[in-house]
């Protein structure tokens, strides 16, 4: 079978930050080749690239992850029928997510009580876990529900229309849905496994969290010449020279894509798009963490990106050696390019794929060597020539047939691993 | 054993791993070494089983894996945030192994073994090691062995880290414990809920399977070297009252 998977390798240096911090409020860490690492949760880089689709996709083309769920289709309903009032829509709304993704909608008892409690009119309901929907599943579903707005619970019982709810909310799925899958635990079948695969990044070079004692002046209190600090406090950081590895299923992401387009629609201009806002997403993005605190607004030193025909391969353990710092030189990235380099190259050669097409984005002389992994491109060189090569692939004549193919189903987990709440 | 069984071995590393067994919900531990049902899991997916598919031929397959390079527990507390307020919500506590090397095989007829290397060299699913975000540190797959789990398992190198294999150089060989499948009507073993029946994500369910652990001695690479044993290390001389004497 002929399969197409990206590689994404990153290499980016970040300065004192707390990109990525656990719940005592420290950077996350692991172990990795017997020394400590820095450490940021594919999470975490998942949401920024997330966030980042933004300013990259229309959003027609992208979903929102919320649990007020209802609010947001009673905003299209009203948009639709702009005779059903707001309470009238909501009550559509809940009725029709309860219909297609089988969740309970309802108000949280906690903020009904806590309203009745102040005299408040009662709050709009709530999934019970972040719901994953795109925007052209909500306008789908908001025209449904206004098709039965006389009476909706009569009107979903119907087996037609139930199963056109279902159906919407299961069909068209955004490129965040199609990238990072979505989970909803009433519904099995209508989840959507992931095309991306994000790696935790961590430091190619051992890194001790440290730690920053603060205090704040009280402007008033120096007025009146009073003396001791406002307040005090403590915050955590390091900086890292961070390993980065993403990869991408292109042939899941065309299946997910494909859901719902019609037999006429060509499926490799969706896939190229969402390709490209994967790979400028995931290379440009960054976590938000304390960033107002740091100001931690770099960009990767190095970016490699290859089209795998068999299986993603990780470069990961070119760092389990940690990377040392020359004395006289400073640095993590030097040395973290000739490892890269030595490593990227063995493994290659070793499972006989020195003949997958790269791309190499780098800047500054450290990072030169790694010139030799493939051709040289800047960002916008990289999205256009990786866009072009995949939509080259699934245009090919031998992949014409199941271009727009049903997907199948997900596969089958390693352990529990990934049902956790959506 | 007969000619018609084959053994599978796969390297399972990474920085990080996570391997479930009975855990649900907000609260996601790991166990100390790879699950039978994941190690299957990664399998079905390889051949692009679907998650509802019959996997009793896979379950069937006989199972163990050698703690090749132990690894450290690391807990990771993750948050998800509002969309609207842009709080942070808990969401779920998740431990993970990190550092750690395992070396996993299956044993079972010689055509399926055979499929099943064809399958995590050009796999269906991407590979991971327990979790979708631990992708593995390299390929997983090893070699197909003639012969018995055991014997495949003594013969394969150990795979540690150079690290690892140079901190105990002063061992020529190595003892490597190993947690196995037991043969019905062996002893009454280790119970655990580890034997994947179904994935489907409507009835996930799992029987228990009865285990031992049992060692291995395999080779260090770089064991015995003598410059490097700390055994044959001899102290400099010292003697602080030396020029106080006479």
């Amino acid at each position: 079978m002929s399969r197409t998977i990206i590689d994404v390798h990153v290499l980016q240096t970040v300065p004192p930050s707390n990109l990525n911090r656990d719940d005592t409020g420290t950077p996350k860490t692991a172990v990795y080749g017997g020394v400590r690492r820095a450490r940021v949760s594919s999470q975490a880089w998942k949401r920024a690239t997330r966030r980042a689709f933004q300013n990259l996709l229309d959003p027609s083309e992208l979903g929102v992850r919320t649990r007020r769920v209802a609010e947001l289709l009673a905003d299209r309903i009203t948009a639709v029928e702009p005779s059903l009032d707001q309470a009238a829509a909501l009550v559509l709304a809940a009725e029709t997510l309860h219909t297609a993704t089988g969740s309970k909608i309802e108000v949280p008892r906690r903020k009904a009580d806590s309203a009745k409690k102040k005299g408040e009119p009662e709050p709009p309901p709530e999934s019970s876990y972040l719901m994953f929907l795109s925007s052209r599943q909500l306008d789908g579903l908001a025209r449904l529900a206004v098709e039965g707005a006389d009476d909706i619970k009569v009107f979903l019982k119907a087996k037609e229309n139930k199963d056109k709810a279902r159906e919407l909310a299961d069909t068209r799925h955004s490129v965040d849905i199609a990238l990072f899958g979505r989970m909803v635990a009433d519904s099995a079948d209508i989840n959507v496994d992931a095309a991306a695969q994000v790696a935790h990044a961590i430091s190619v070079h051992q890194v001790e969290n440290e730690s920053d004692y603060y205090t704040a002046v009280d402007d008033q209190n120096e007025r009146d010449e009073e003396s001791g600090a406002g307040m005090i406090g403590t915050v955590d950081f390091n900086s890292a020279t961070l390993y980065r590895y993403a990869a991408l299923d292109v042939d899941r992401l065309r299946d997910n894509l494909g859901v719902g387009l019609r037999p006429d629609e060509p499926l490799h201009e969706p896939v190229r798009r969402a390709v490209r806002a994967f790979l400028h997403g995931f290379v440009a993005s960054m976590p938000t963490g304390k960033i107002n605190t740091f100001g931690n607004h770099t960009l990767p030193e190095a970016v490699i990106v290859t089209l795998r025909s068999a299986r993603p391969i990780s470069f990961v353990a070119a760092f389990e050696e940690p990377v040392l710092a020359p004395q006289a030189v400073g640095g993590h990235l030097r040395g973290a390019c000739t490892q890269l380099l030595a490593h990227a190259s063995d493994i290659e050669k070793a499972y006989d794929v020195t003949d997958d097409p790269s791309w190499v984005l780098h800047v500054g002389a450290a990072t030169e060597p790694l010139a030799a992994l493939g051709t040289e491109v800047s960002l916008s060189g990289l999205l256009d020539a990786v866009g072009k090569a995949v939509a080259d692939r699934l245009a090919a004549p031998t992949r014409s047939e199941d271009a727009g193919a049903v997907p199948t189903q997900a596969p089958a987990p390693a352990a529990e691993g990934e049902s956790q709440p959506a | 054993m007969s000619d018609r069984t084959s053994v599978l071995t796969l390297r399972l590393a990474g920085p990080l791993q996570s391997w479930g067994a009975s855990s649900r919900f907000a609260r996601r531990t790991t166990e100390r070494a790879p699950t039978k049902s994941g190690v299957v899991g990664l399998l079905a997916a390889a051949q692009g089983r679907d998650r509802a598919a019959d996997i009793a031929d896979l379950a069937a397959l006989r199972f163990a894996v050698r703690l090749d390079q132990p690894g450290t527990r690391v807990r990771d507390y993750q948050t998800a945030h509002h969309a609207e307020t842009g709080k942070s919500m808990p969401v779920s506590e998740r431990f993970y192994l990190s550092d750690a090397v395992f070396v996993a095989a299956v044993e079972g007829d010689t055509d399926l073994i055979g499929a099943l290397h064809a399958a995590v060299r050009s796999p269906v699913y991407l590979p991971f090691l327990g979790r979708r975000s631990c992708p593995p540190s390299r390929p997983v797959d090893l070699r197909v062995h003639r012969g018995g789990l055991w014997r495949a398992l003594e013969s394969e190198p150990w795979q540690a880290s150079a690290w690892v294999q140079r901190r105990r150089s002063h061992e020529r060989r190595v003892e490597l414990e190993v947690i196995a499948d037991l043969p019905t009507g062996e002893g009454p073993g280790d119970a655990v809920r580890d034997r994947p029946l179904s994935f489907d994500p409507h009835h996930r369910r799992y029987g228990l399977r009865a285990v031992h652990s049992r060692a291995v001695t395999v080779p260090n690479p770089l064991g015995g070297s003598p410059s490097t044993s700390r055994r044959d290390f001899v102290p400099p001389k010292h003697d602080p009252m030396g020029l106080l004497e006479d």
